[in-house]
């Protein structure tokens, strides 16, 4: 290695700051192509699906040693665990056939006042395989993806409300940007009184806010706040947030507050995707689209 | 002074860094950098592809460069989902950086290596950052820059590591007495 390092090797290769500006041009305009102009999803699914399987691989030795472990569990243990799981069945079980009495009546009390019914969803259950390494936003993947069906827009819940809504859709998995997201927002209504606002994520995993408040408008610590479903995304009724604490008006003529998030954003492993029954679907396709365009 | 010998010596010579060594421990790297970590320690885990990029172009700069920088760089960012481009730029910045002061680097000892590598490993977290902030992103994660911090620490064990695998001398005793 007698030679400088950088030094071209022939007269028509290119000096090492050519090259390295070359490169950074390369770059800056990809990246302003992926920020501005969402053209590289392609691309990007194409590595994703090369890198995915490898990932899931890679995941596959943790989850033996794992399940090794979790076969030497003590026989007490398990019956201790056993004995809790059945109590359990018989309380949910309970609180099903109360929901279904509850769902029946539903449907009786809004045919009696003749509203058009909502538009159903079909639950898709899946996992949550790998929190994002981006430190710059909340997102999350789950192991749904395009060949089950999934389409970027569709908003995605757990048993105790909204979490969030899929952003990115890739061949086996797909990528859900939380609610708690800087850039994600939620039109919500509240259970009290009905008043319409719109609640948006802080970029920390137990908080929203609903940034520009009437001063005068009527929001108390301990509301409770549902989606009202004008924005074609989300469905009505789905819970939301608590009002934790209402910031009085400082500097501006607005006032802000704070909310907690119901859906375990960021703490349980199984989510449910809500999958618009077929004649919603195109709309919601269509809505998705334009505000994922919108919304960064 | 440290006048590098005329030919490879010792160990350089009987095991020279080839391609096959090169592209099979970069994808090693790349694999640790998919595993799955823990939530909690996530932040903390150094950019084991960008080590091991500046180790392959302080030893063998002509098997390593920017091309190779850049296509790594583009693995990662399809890797952690970000924007196109953005560790892409920050590999090619390091390696350009690591290839003006090869010479020096390559004549030092671990320890010294270390303390030149380290603005490095940092400022790619730190433009990593700004980069995302400039197109757009509000809200940056600054807990992040540690991973810079702890590739630094972690630099002389990789470096001895790989040393010993690739079974080359380590830099210092290149030099002749």
């Amino acid at each position: 290695m007698s030679r400088a390092p950088h030094a071209p090797l022939f007269v028509r290769e290119m000096g090492l700051p050519a090259r390295f500006g070359l490169y950074v041009l390369v770059c800056l305009l990809l990246l302003a192509m992926d920020a501005r102009y969402f053209a590289l999803s392609g691309v990007r699914a194409g590595i994703n699906a090369v890198i995915h399987p490898t990932q899931m691989a890679l995941a596959k030795p943790w989850e033996w040693l794992y399940g090794v472990g979790r076969f030497f569990v003590s026989h007490g243990e398990l019956a201790a665990e056993n004995q809790r799981l059945k109590y359990q069945h018989e309380l949910l079980a309970a609180g099903l056939s109360d929901r279904a009495a509850i769902k029946a009546e539903n449907t009786q009390l809004r045919a009696l006042m003749e509203l058009p019914a909502r538009e159903g969803f079909t639950m898709v259950p899946s996992e949550i395989i790998e929190t994002s390494t981006d430190p710059f936003s909340r997102k999350i993947i789950i192991n749904r993806g395009e060949r089950h069906g999934i389409a970027a827009g569709w908003p995605v819940v757990d048993a105790n409300g909204l979490v969030g809504q899929v952003t990115r859709v890739y061949p086996w998995s797909s990528e859900v940007s939380l609610l708690t997201d800087r850039s994600q927002g939620a039109p919500v209504q509240n259970m009290r009184n009905g008043l319409r606002i719109i609640i948006f994520g802080q970029g920390s995993d137990n908080r929203l806010e609903v940034r520009f408040l009437d001063m005068h408008a009527d929001l108390q610590p301990g509301d409770l706040l549902y989606t009202s479903g004008i924005d074609g995304i989300y469905p009505a009724g789905v819970p939301v947030a608590r009002v934790i604490k209402i910031e009085p008006p400082h500097h501006t003529p607005f006032a802000r507050a704070l909310c907690q998030p119901l859906g375990g954003v960021g703490r349980y492993r199984h989510i449910a995707v809500m999958k618009p029954d077929r004649s919603a679907a195109a709309v919601t396709r269509q809505l998705g689209t334009a505000s994922n365009k919108k919304s960064p | 002074m440290n006048i590098p010998p005329l030919l490879p010596q010792g160990a350089e010579l009987t095991h020279p860094p080839t391609r096959a060594k090169v592209y099979i421990s970069l994808l090693l790297a790349f694999s640790l950098t998919l595993l799955p970590w823990m939530e909690q320690i996530r932040w903390l885990v150094p950019d084991f592809t960008l080590m091991l990029l500046l180790y392959w172009n302080i030893r063998a700069p002509r098997l390593a460069g920017i091309g190779m920088a850049f296509s790594l760089g583009l693995l990662t960012d399809v890797a952690r989902g970000v924007l196109f481009g953005l560790n892409a730029l920050a590999y090619c910045a390091a390696t350009f950086i690591v290839l003006l002061v090869q010479r020096r680097l390559e004549g030092f000892d671990t320890p010294r290596q270390t303390l030149q590598l380290s603005p490095i490993l940092l400022g790619k977290e730190a433009l990593v950052l700004t980069l995302g902030l400039m197109m757009g992103r509000a809200d940056a994660d600054w807990r992040w820059l540690a991973a810079g911090l702890t590739a630094a620490l972690l630099w002389p064990a990789l470096a001895w590591l790989v040393d010993r695998i690739t079974q080359q001398e380590p830099a210092s005793r290149q030099t002749p007495l």
